[in-house]
């Protein structure tokens, strides 16, 4: 099993430039505040949980094209690759929500908001759940992975659907990008927030090969183990 | 010739779990029975909320409410028959298309649902709705709405649980996996009753903008739920 260097580095890079945007999203990109004149500081989580929103979305992706090849190949490799990919997608899924929650404690007074998107990413929250809650629940590893690419494949139908809702229905969940006059940012908040974005991208793709190299180790050993009990 | 054989197989699927119900009565009484209950819960839920509460503002949820646990249950039911009685391996033995398959069961699922939901319909207007104003819009409204959802719920319902009855969970299991796939058809199955049950102006329009989003649900949905039908059966 070789080293993925790639891995490593995007690993350590998207450590870095997450940290950079912290930095940058307090000392350099200039506040929003409310009509009042007061600063509004909860804005600052934007850097945090739009970048994981948006990796949650297009990691859960590969859960579905996994799911896909699997069930064209069968290998099994496709399945385990599939399970990271949710794994990772819970990982950021949970961040958002919990990061969600704050925003909108500080912003619309209430912990939670029956709205579309709020609805919608928690629907997406409970597939996600339930993907690791069917795995558990079969014992026949063929049926396990082939459930499982199934569902999988089903379960993605609603990120594109929870991604598009703010801009189909009516809802309070703010658009910032091609939402209309109000929507778009200023230069210094959109560079803070690209590097965010790219920065969480290669932690996910980060956490995504890492824990597939230690799954596939995991796997060797077993595999050894049984050669070795024969 | 090839298709005339696989609408006689289908017919045959159908037609074996028409005879067993038939025969048991099983599926229609426990969903029957089933609806009832939740109506008697009902009661218990909206015991004070005394009588200028207008019932018609919550009933498409508590219809649909009724009816999503109920068709989890009947689903549940027609796999736990293939399994036990070994029915599913001689259906696969047998040189029967596996589409069909999906199809006849898919058809006997709706069958059943719509049988039991037009039941208990005109049971849950003459427990909750009597002495209320009558419905704003035409009623075969909501026979539409009940159609369209019926079918995405039957359709991606046969798929998964023809899963989850390989298990551990079974019927735990196909709610965990139902009720999320499930919320956008339900949630515009409830918008679309409550613009045929209040009526008034708009509503109308309001009702066939929420059924566009049901057949399209029931278009993705169920084509995909045939696609992977295939994959899933075999295993």
């Amino acid at each position: 099993m070789k080293r993925n260097p790639l891995a490593e580095i995007m690993l350590g890079l998207g450590g870095v430039l997450t940290t950079a945007a912290f930095f940058m999203a307090f000392f350099w990109a200039p506040g929003t505040s409310y009509p009042d004149g007061r600063v509004d500081f909860a804005q600052k989580i934007f850097y945090f949980h739009v970048p994981v929103a948006e990796a949650s979305f297009l990691v859960f992706i590969f859960t579905a094209y996994y799911g896909i090849r699997f069930l064209m190949t069968r290998e099994r490799i496709y399945d385990t690759k599939a399970r990271i990919a949710t794994e990772v997608t819970l990982f950021f899924v949970l961040l958002t929500m919990a990061t969600g929650i704050l925003w909108t404690r500080v912003e619309w007074g209430v912990w939670w908001q029956w709205e579309p998107r709020l609805t919608t990413y928690f629907i997406l929250t409970l597939l996600v759940i339930a993907y690791f809650v069917l795995r558990n629940s079969v014992e026949d590893e063929e049926k396990r992975a082939v459930y499982a690419s199934a569902f999988g494949i089903l379960a993605f139908v609603d990120a594109p659907i929870s991604f598009f809702i703010t801009r189909w229905l009516n809802s309070i969940h703010p658009i910032v990008f091609g939402g209309g006059e109000s929507s778009g940012l200023e230069t210094s908040m959109l560079i803070t927030f690209i590097v965010a974005q790219v920065g969480m991208l290669m932690l996910g793709y980060a956490f995504y090969q890492l824990r597939l190299r230690e799954e596939e180790l995991r796997e060797r050993l077993e595999a050894l183990k049984i050669e070795i009990g024969d | 010739m090839a298709k005339s054989n696989s609408w006689r197989q289908f017919k045959a699927i159908l037609r074996k779990d028409l005879v067993m119900e038939l025969r048991t009565k099983e599926m229609i009484t426990s969903m029957g029975l089933y609806a009832l209950l939740t109506m008697v819960v009902y009661q218990i839920a909206l015991a004070e909320a005394g009588d200028s509460f207008d019932v018609r503002l919550v009933m498409p949820g508590l219809i649909w409410v009724a009816f999503i646990f109920m068709s989890m249950l009947g689903l549940n039911r027609s796999f736990v028959h293939e399994k036990d009685q070994g029915c599913i391996d001689a259906l696969l033995l047998s040189p029967v298309d596996r589409p069909v398959i999906f199809f006849a069961k898919f058809a006997g699922n709706l069958l059943f649902l719509m049988v039991v939901e037009l039941l208990s319909l005109p049971v849950f207007s003459f427990l909750f709705l009597q002495g209320r104003e009558g419905f704003g819009n035409p009623v075969w409204l909501v026979g539409v709405v009940l159609l369209g959802a019926s079918i995405g719920i039957s359709g991606v319902g046969t798929l998964l649980a023809t899963m989850t009855v390989n298990t551990k969970g079974k019927d735990v299991m196909l709610a965990v996996l139902f009720v999320p796939i499930m919320y956008p058809l339900l949630r515009a199955a409830v918008g679309a009753t409550f613009a045929a049950v209040i009526g008034g102006p708009g509503t109308v329009q309001a009702f066939w903008l929420y059924m566009a989003w049901v057949a399209g649900f029931d278009v993705i949905m169920v084509a995909i739920a045939y696609a992977l039908y295939e994959f899933v059966i075999g295993v």
